[in-house]
């Protein structure tokens, strides 16, 4: 995920998270994902609905499922932003896990982690640990 | 054999957590309506005020994307597969 997020730099990177079934909570894998965003890549990030349902096919037959998702923010804070919360909040969101990685210069990868509530309209940090 | 439906975990809390449930209907938009008289409240996250699948929703059928099949007249059978997937997008 990070240096995932360090190669596509200056565009942002994004991927989808997975955990096992019933867990929800601990993410064992992330699936790196195109960015198929054509017109602002470096500020802004799509994941194609049918790759989605590809790798929520695939994570299904193992066991697993999409808890969230981690996007990249070329030189701009590791945390959501106005546009991330704007589409949530539209969105089938609730509960879902984003990570946000902060990439300073190409060279460093910050990451946060972040789950969407919609009764808030907002994000709300969390912990965040990666092995 | 009725038709699968997969539920995307933020859909869940309205399933009472169930990920599949199974419905019987001839066509997607009567899928909707007979999952909304389940699951007071899905309706309304798939689909606007006028009916229409919302743009933040994508439906498959049997890993076809219905907005390149028929929408919400799109034909559907025992044994298929549909699953909601969220469209996924920020800055």
């Amino acid at each position: 995920m990070l240096s995932h997020a360090l190669e596509e730099y200056p565009f942002e990177a994004c991927g989808v998270l997975l955990a096992a079934m019933k867990d929800g909570q601990h993410a064992v894998r992330a699936v790196r994902v195109e960015n198929r965003e054509t017109e602002l890549p470096r500020v802004r990030y799509q994941i194609a609905p049918e790759e989605l349902m590809g790798i929520q096919r695939e994570a299904r037959k193992q066991g697993l499922e999409i808890i969230g998702y981690y996007h990249s923010h070329p030189d701009h804070p590791a945390r959501p932003s106005e546009t991330d919360r704007r589409v949530a909040a539209e969105g089938l969101s609730d509960g879902v896990f984003h990570v946000v990685i902060g990439v300073d210069k190409g060279e460093r990868a910050t990451p946060t982690a972040w789950v969407f509530r919609d009764a808030t309209q907002a994000f709300a940090e969390e912990p965040l640990e990666i092995d | 054999m009725a038709i699968r439906v997969q539920i995307p975990a933020p859909l869940r809390p309205l399933t009472g957590g169930a990920d599949e449930v199974a419905v019987d209907a001839a066509d997607l938009g009567s899928l909707i309506e007979a999952l909304e008289a389940r699951h007071k409240g899905l309706k309304d996250r798939l689909c606007d005020a006028s009916g229409n699948l919302r743009s933040y929703v994508r439906i498959f059928v049997n890993d076809e994307d219905v907005r390149f099949l028929q929408e919400k007249a799109t034909a559907l059978k025992a044994g298929d597969v549909v699953a909601i997937v969220p469209a996924i997008a920020g800055g």
